[in-house]
């Protein structure tokens, strides 16, 4: 074996080895392993729900909710979650970003039409409110052009959110049966004010 | 007996040199065990390094004028009875300090075990024994206490050493050999010593960090990890044919070695997930380095140097100060990342429950129930399997949240990969200055 083969052959055996090795694991993403990035909350995302009713409108609603927050608030939607999850003082800023958050996710619901009409939420509606049976059953019995007709969901949210006192809710998040009944008396409350400016608006 | 006086020695020096990071794989058992903080633990790994790299000079120094056999049997005694101590201990206090007192019979029975090798053997093949056997200790150590560990328990490692110290003991005292009375003639190596502590540094790099990241970052068990990282000592076993094949000169050899450690450190701060088979490759690069610089350095340092013992003393202490120094370096930065790592890691999992196809109370259940574990489970990677045991969901959701469980856990595994990255280079650039301490150009010297 020649000097500058004893030189040479053993430093590039290891290079073509280092080089392989190396450019095997960057060619299947190596030095990308990391976790998920928090998405933009700025820029619309495609909001879904895996359940019906309420439930699903109420989910949608809150997750667009926090995206217009965390833009309003200039964090992710992620990190402004985990914030809220923790107790402590919420500051008005944040109840302020949450609050025009809500707003604008009716808003975005509407325009892009996926708000379900009143007629679809009345049966469960029904199921939660607590009423006199007979006025129940005359509600049930109304055709839905008629709910639909005094009835508008954005309207209702709306009033809803403008009547909820958020820095309770999130200070009684692990208090479901608080936080049930905060909300239920808030929707209540915004269909029987959205009836009557319905109403209002009809009389002469 | 006679015939098994020279294998019993030679496998004294590997236990000892094993001992160097033989407890790393179980280091989270007894951080359980002994109910103790990751600061503290660590300590059971730095004291022995520590104690060693500080002790072996002085004894070398001391063991010029002993009777090697008399002087290697206390240390080796010394060294099984801290043994039993270590896996009595039930604090860790008591453990740091049985580990500090087996480094101190270690660092005797080590200097005395070449002694003794030299007697049995002759020069050449006694100091070969002798530095083969401290190379197969340092690479099979952590495997050897990843097994163990897994098999039995974590004071398994320290129990089965003890049966063959005590064994050593009348080996050594059967070996007559006079003290190396050779003046103090040679100053000790600093190049390749410097290359030495230099490497180790890097090679603590190497093991400890990823029996971390695979037992506390990956969550596999320590007999999988201990199985994993064997291949660091098969690749080393693999170094001398490729060296005999080639026949580099031996500062090529060298260099050679730590830019393949440099590049195997470099593979494992590049890993594509989380698959063990993305470790082999640079595993197999770590364990050819090593097998192509640590004997070779330990011989450089060693050969025509006199007296014997004291430049053994040298590459004893080289090595250990070389694992501390690489402890000291690396162990705030991987523990300052992987807290980094929480909030992006927390931020992920939040992200996929979100988004998750579940319905609304099931997201809340599982949230709740993943934030009491991630409370409880502060400092270390969570295990979130119990959050989704706990979770009170409807069986039609059960595959839709085994799903997300699946990926949340993708998520806790690229962000304890990430962490670990910079150590991984940190170390990767050790191996290099090793490097650069064997092609620096040598200062001329006038006669």
């Amino acid at each position: 074996m020649t000097g500058l083969v004893r030189m040479g052959a053993l430093p590039a055996a290891a290079l073509v080895l280092v080089s392989g090795v190396l450019g095997v694991q960057l060619a299947n993403g190596g030095g990308t392993f990391e976790p998920l990035r928090s998405a933009d909350p700025c820029v619309a995302r495609t909001v879904t729900s895996q359940a019906g009713g309420m439930d699903g409108l109420t989910e949608r609603l809150v997750l667009l909710g926090i995206d217009g927050a965390a833009c309003r608030l200039h964090v992710s939607r992620e990190a402004l979650t985990l914030e809220l999850a923790q107790p402590g003082v919420r500051t008005d800023a944040q109840i302020e970003a949450l609050h025009q958050g809500l707003l604008d996710a009716v808003q975005r619901m509407k325009d892009d039409g996926t708000l379900p009409p009143a007629s679809d939420l009345v049966d469960e509606a029904l199921d939660n409110a607590d009423l006199n049976g007979f006025v129940e059953a005359a509600i049930r019995a109304l055709p839905d052009s008629v709910v639909n007709a005094a009835l508008k969901v954005d309207d209702v949210l709306i009033r809803t959110i403008n009547d909820l006192d958020l820095r309770s809710i999130l200070a009684n998040l692990d208090n479901e049966q608080d936080l049930y009944e905060q909300i239920n008396a808030a929707v209540e409350q915004a269909v029987k004010d959205s009836l009557a400016d319905r109403l209002r608006e009809l009389l002469p | 007996m006679r015939r098994a006086v020279g294998p019993l020695l030679a496998v004294t020096v590997a236990l000892v040199l094993a001992d160097s990071a033989v407890v790393t794989l179980a280091l989270p058992d007894i951080l359980r065990h002994l109910d103790t903080s990751v600061g503290q633990v660590a300590w059971v790994l730095i004291s022995f390094n520590l104690v060693l790299g500080l002790v072996a000079v002085p004894i070398a120094v001391v063991f010029g004028r002993a009777q090697p056999r008399f002087f290697s049997a206390v240390g080796i005694a010394v060294f099984a009875g801290s043994s039993a101590w270590c896996a009595l201990a039930q604090s860790i206090e008591v453990l740091i300090a049985a580990r500090c007192v087996q480094a101190l019979g270690g660092a005797l029975a080590l200097v005395g075990c070449l002694e003794l090798l030299v007697a049995k053997y002759g020069a050449r093949r006694g100091v070969a024994a002798w530095v083969t056997a401290g190379v197969v200790g340092t690479a099979t150590g952590p495997f050897a206490g990843g097994l163990l560990t897994q098999a039995f328990s974590w004071q398994a490692i320290f129990v089965v050493q003890v049966p063959f110290a005590v064994l050593a003991v009348p080996a050594a005292l059967a070996v007559r050999a006079a003290p190396e009375l050779s003046p103090d003639r040679h100053r000790p190596a600093v190049r390749p010593n410097l290359t030495l502590a230099l490497l180790s540094a890097a090679l603590t790099a190497a093991l400890f960090l990823l029996v971390l990241l695979l037992v506390e970052g990956w969550h596999h068990s320590p007999g999988l990890a201990a199985l994993t990282v064997s291949v660091v000592p098969v690749a080393a076993l693999g170094a001398r044919p490729l060296a005999r094949l080639l026949q580099p000169p031996a500062q090529v050899e060298v260099a050679v070695g730590c830019f393949l450690i440099a590049g195997g450190l470099v593979g494992l701060a590049l890993l594509p997930s989380a698959d063990l088979v993305w470790t082999i490759a640079p595993q197999a690069l770590v364990g050819l380095g090593l097998g192509l610089t640590v004997d070779r350095l330990t011989s450089q340092a060693m050969e025509m140097r006199l007296p014997r013992v004291r430049h053994a003393g040298w590459t004893i202490s080289a090595r250990h100060i070389g694992v501390v120094v690489g402890l000291a370096i690396l162990t705030p930065v991987f523990t300052a990342d992987l807290r980094d790592a929480q909030v992006p890691a927390q931020e992920a999992i939040a992200s996929l429950v979100l988004d998750a196809p579940l319905k609304p109370d099931d997201k809340i259940a599982i949230a709740q129930s993943l934030g009491r574990e991630l409370t409880q489970q502060q400092g270390q990677v969570p295990d979130l399997h119990r959050a989704f045991e706990t979770a009170d969901l409807a069986p039609e959701e059960r595959p839709a949240a085994a799903q997300l469980e699946r990926d949340l856990d993708e998520q806790l595994e690229r962000a304890a990969t990430r962490a670990f990255r910079d150590s991984f280079l940190i170390g990767a650039g050790l191996a290099l200055l090793a490097l650069l301490t064997v092609v620096a150009p040598h200062r001329k010297t006038t006669s």
